[in-house]
């Protein structure tokens, strides 16, 4: 029953991306075969691999991707710049080492390998051994296809950064020799043709040609297998099997397996799975009908291959799955594969949590977050909803990740803030009402900190892992939002989506996503983006001062020689000042002094509000540093406040950006802090009572 | 009667005590009161003052402790210097308060607990001194050992399978069994103390493991009944509390007023703890007490008769060489 089950959905997963996909332009075609032993973690592999050349000059020379060499000793350039350690997870230095030998690669019958070499184009470093290069004994001319035999084996890393082993929980990620990008002058803008084959860094990921998978693993029955693409085959034998699985249109390949996942099947069906609300805001701001948007969709089997221990998390990870693949449709496009398979992690093997492939992704569960009031804590969800989008922003519209790292991690933590924040609200709230929302946090990592590096650079030249984690992910999706704030919805999200159709099944650079942005003409995007993804700009709005007086007209004497509003005799005591003139009645002079540090310029509201509780509400460019508003007014000013409306997502201290004209005496926001505050610590201390 | 029954009836007596725990509570927080002052003032002068005054701003909050993150450093600083301040202050009145309850007089307070306090205030601390040493010992003996262990044994298990889950819940569960024997002993070693069962805390000790003798699981069950009325008490008005969401100054008055009512029920749950122990351990004396164990050889004395009032206040200071197997906690 369960083969029929498996033949259908094969049938279904090979058949709807013919009617989907627009096709992208397919360079290779991958037909592996591997086998791994869970005791010795030891891989065997051959794959054939079809590679067309894609420019219009000869290539005399492939090369491909290593990437567990990245694991080999602690001389390669990830473990020097890794320090042993990624995203809070340690290598293990004893058993712990992984690797991959390719042992043959023969081409029209002649052996490649004897003649290849290792080379690091990226640091110069002797001892990486992640870029392979295999000089070819005649080139391959333009548009013809070079099919290669190879095999290799390999040894399965202990999982730290991304793929690898723990106990029997398997995650294989870049676990077979890669053919490199070789990138036609003009794809992505690039004025030479040439290879884009980089070396595994500590801050990198992927970049890889579009094509056609078909990979047959062998490994023992117990195992249960998730993979990209869908199974179209099984075989058993001996206490082995062997699933072979399929995927059309991707441009890399991963699977994982674990005796002990629980698999879980849903399927998401646009008729139930898309908010009526989100259909009809979608089409209002993007200016398109509800048919028109809902034409792409169709249904898409979800797999979630769940620890035993994290049951709780089903419906968590599959209702955060369907919302992401109904946002995602509505304001990109829908998604084109017949399947989607989540992968949850064990909590001991959490190196290889959070990490996208196309059609497959791993995502976080931690078993404390299942009570409550720790399930008020939306994590597992975000996770999941940040990593299938990657599947868009890095698989969808295949970005150079090595490169640009923000197009994959900054566009995609701005959608998953926008996600997040939409279906759960405040999304880390213990207790209840008390919380912050995921574009809070997002924006605290981004607007309050400072950096050395500007968003846009090579993902392993950024000064450090923090600077990296800062540029890729909250920087530029904190950006992105100003952006949106500065064209207002309608334009912002039609350029959007715009970006996202025209690119998809291709390769997208960062001058593509920002012309999109800069299309509609605002002067103020063209400068933003000058100065946050090419520069280190920052802003910093602030109330400078904002003094209010009675206008009692002028003091000294007039024409005529006569003293207004002075006594002229030296012996009379000057009348004292009234405790509070801002009883009197008018006219009042006021001064506001604006101002606007930090080299980003942006336009932004100034409110005046007057003692009777009127308004006056101007508007600044932001050009030069400061202005001054002179009012005069029947009423005494009693606040000014630049930016009300909390527009400028950037500004560096948003505390700054009002000032009152006088001690304020209503309610104060000053007592309720500090009385909270006052109740904590006693909390704190009262609870000493239960031992001392 | 039961102990909890007596112990309620004495908070409810001895109000005026339960009002000296709350203003050692309410002092020592009040020591972090000018750091806040400092760190809260932009509430009142910054952009967010009516957002807040509304209620929570996540933003406001974020954006607050980046720009204010040096008066945060200095108020943190303060908290954590008040933690020490606060746990010497209850390890120097706590043999006060023990004593006023033994005596039974719920007037005059103060000066008597200060003046109690004081002359018992080096045994207490020697006493908490070897709470602590105790707790470290039989917590790395029971807790922390075991725990290692079956993390070694448990390497390569699943997590949350059977090792995994037994380290994590013998370290919950041996943790609090060692942390209320060890607390136990402790509290009755102060009682011994106070009663003047000894003169110093190793006799205290002594004294309170013959106390435990047998009758250990009673002993944890007072104390932990009381520390769930104690969680009780704190949740419901934390909960309460944080629902008032104060937006005028008198709001903001009567939040403070509220949280420490509930904090003075708190010192009351504190001072019903501390009578309801002396019932249970005054059930359990013998006819004798031993005395003067610091002198080297047990002294036997035959118990006196419960003290008067009287006979209580007149009696001296140091108070050491008065034992009493009745007091007025139970007569009353």
């Amino acid at each position: 029953m369960k083969q029929l089950v498996l033949a259908a959905t094969a049938s279904l997963v090979l058949g709807f991306p013919a009617a989907a996909l627009e096709g992208p332009r397919k360079i290779v075609d991958y037909d592996i075969a591997v086998s791994f032993d869970p005791e010795t973690k030891l891989v065997e592999g051959s794959e054939t691999l079809k590679w067309t050349n894609p420019g219009d000059v000869p290539v005399g020379e492939l090369r491909f991707h290593t990437y567990w060499n990245a694991f080999r000793n602690d001389r390669s350039t990830f473990f020097k710049e890794s320090g042993g350690q990624l995203r809070g997870d340690k290598a293990d230095t004893g058993k712990g080492w992984g690797y991959t030998n390719v042992t043959s690669m023969k081409w029209d019958g002649a052996e490649l390998v004897k003649g290849a070499r290792f080379e690091s184009p990226d640091d110069g470093n002797p001892d990486d051994r992640t870029v392979l290069v295999v000089p070819l004994p005649r080139p391959v001319a333009p548009g013809e296809t070079a099919t290669l035999a190879i095999t290799w084996k390999a040894k399965v890393p202990r999982v730290y950064a991304r793929a690898g082993y723990v106990r029997d929980f398997f995650f294989f990620g870049q676990w077979f020799p890669q053919i490199g990008v070789y990138e036609p002058k003009g794809r992505r803008r690039n004025s030479d043709a040439g290879w884009n084959c980089h070396q595994y860094h500590a801050n990198s990921e992927f970049y890889a040609d579009w094509g056609d998978w078909r990979v047959a693993i062998t490994l023992p029955e117990k195992f249960v297998v998730g993979s990209a693409g869908a199974l179209v085959d099984t075989e058993r034998t001996g206490g082995k099997k062997t699933l072979t699985y399929a995927q059309r249109s991707i441009h890399n390949f991963a699977f994982t397996a674990d005796p002990r996942y629980v698999l879980v099947e849903d399927v998401f069906d646009p008729a139930k799975d898309i908010p009526k609300d989100e259909i009809a805001r979608a089409a209002k701001t993007l200016g398109r009908s509800e048919s028109d948007l809902l034409s792409g969709f169709h249904k898409v089997g979800i797999r979630l291959y769940l620890q035993p221990d994290h049951h709780a998390f089903d419906r968590r990870h599959i209702e955060a799955q369907k919302w992401a693949l109904a946002w995602t449709g509505l304001w990109a496009f829908p998604y084109p594969y017949a399947q989607i398979s989540i992968v949850d992690t064990p909590e001991d093997g959490l190196g290889a949590t959070g990490m996208e492939y196309e059609t497959i992704f791993t995502t976080l569960s931690l078993k404390w977050m299942e009570r409550w009031p720790f399930n008020r804590i939306f994590v597992p969800e975000m996770v999941t909803i940040h990593e299938f989008t990657h599947g868009y922003w890095m698989g969808l519209l295949a970005s150079n990740e090595f490169e640009e790292s923000w197009m994959d991690e900054g566009i995609n933590t701005f959608t998953e803030s926008v996600m997040v924040d939409r279906k759960y609200g405040t999304y880390m709230s213990v207790p209840p009402g008390i919380g912050f929302k995921n574009e809070e946090m997002n924006r605290a990592q981004a607007a309050l900190t400072q950096d050395h590096d500007p968003i846009l650079s090579t993902a392993w030249k950024y000064v450090s892992e923090n600077s990296y984690g800062r540029n890729s992910y909250p920087q530029p999706g904190t950006t992105i939002q100003q952006i949106r704030n500065l064209l207002g919805e309608e334009a912002f999200w039609k350029a959007f989506r715009d970006y996202a159709e025209r690119w998809r099944f291709d390769h997208p650079t960062s001058e593509d996503f920002l012309d999109a942005m800069r299309a509609s003409g605002n002067p103020h995007v063209a400068a933003l983006i000058q100065k946050t993804w090419y520069g280190r700009g920052w802003i910093d709005f602030s109330i400078l001062k904002a003094e209010t007086e009675k206008d009692d007209g002028f003091t000294g004497f007039d024409d005529a020689g006569k003293p207004v509003n002075f006594d002229p005799d030296p012996r009379k005591k000057k009348k004292p000042k009234e405790k509070d003139d801002r009883e009197k009645k008018g006219p009042w002079e006021s001064l506001v002094v604006v101002c606007r540090d930090g080299d980003i310029e942006m336009p932004a509201n100034v409110v005046l509000t007057f003692k009777d509780e009127t308004t006056v509400t101007r508007t600044w460019d932001g050009a030069g540093g400061w202005i001054k508003y002179h009012v005069t007014s029947s009423s005494p000013l009693v606040k000014a406040e630049v930016d009300p409306e909390r527009r400028t997502v950037l500004d560096r201290n948003p505390w700054n950006n009002a000032r009152y004209t006088k001690k304020y005496e209503g309610p104060s926001a000053a007592a309720k802090g500090r009385t909270y505050a006052l109740h904590l610590v006693e909390i704190l201390l009262s609870t000493l009572w239960g031992v001392l | 009667m039961s102990a909890t029954v007596s112990g309620l009836s004495a908070a409810l007596r001895h109000r005026r005590l339960a009002g000296v725990l709350w203003l050692s509570l309410f002092a020592s927080a009040l020591v972090t009161w000018f750091p806040m002052k400092s760190l809260f003032a932009v509430f009142d002068e910054g952009a967010f003052r009516e957002v807040l005054m509304k209620g929570w701003d996540g933003w406001a909050m974020l954006s607050w402790m980046t720009a204010e993150s040096r008066s945060l450093a200095i108020a943190t600083a303060s908290v954590t210097g008040t933690l020490l301040v606060f746990a010497l202050l209850q390890i120097f009145l706590t043999g006060g308060v023990l004593r006023v309850l033994v005596d039974g007089k719920p007037r005059p307070v103060f000066a008597r607990v200060i003046a109690e306090s004081a002359s018992l205030f080096k045994a207490n601390l020697w006493a908490a001194a070897r709470f602590l040493l105790a707790a470290s010992i039989w917590g790395g003996l029971f807790v922390a050992a075991p725990v290692a262990l079956l993390k070694k044994l448990a390497r390569d298990a699943p997590p949350h399978t059977l090792l995994p889950d037994l380290a994590f819940w013998w370290g919950i569960v041996a943790g609090a069994i060692v942390l209320l024997n060890v607390g136990l002993r402790y509290d009755l070693a102060r009682i011994a103390l106070a009663r003047g069962d000894a003169r110093n805390a190793r006799g205290a000790y002594r004294v309170a493991k013959q106390r435990l003798a047998g009758r250990r699981a009673s002993g944890i069950r007072v104390l932990l009944v009381w520390l769930a009325f104690g969680a009780a008490m704190q949740a419901v008005f934390t909960s309460a509390g944080l629902r008032m969401n104060p937006h005028t100054n008198g709001a903001v008055a009567g939040l403070f007023v509220f949280r420490q009512a509930g904090f003075y029920l708190l010192a009351m749950v504190r001072v019903g703890f501390w009578a309801a122990l002396l019932v249970w351990e005054e059930r359990r004396r013998p006819a004798y007490s031993v005395i003067g164990s610091a002198s080297g050889g047990a002294t036997w004395k035959l118990s006196e008769p419960i003290a008067t009032s009287a006979a209580a206040s007149a009696r001296p200071e140091t108070g050491s060489s008065v034992t009493t197997n009745g007091s007025a906690l139970l007569s009353s």
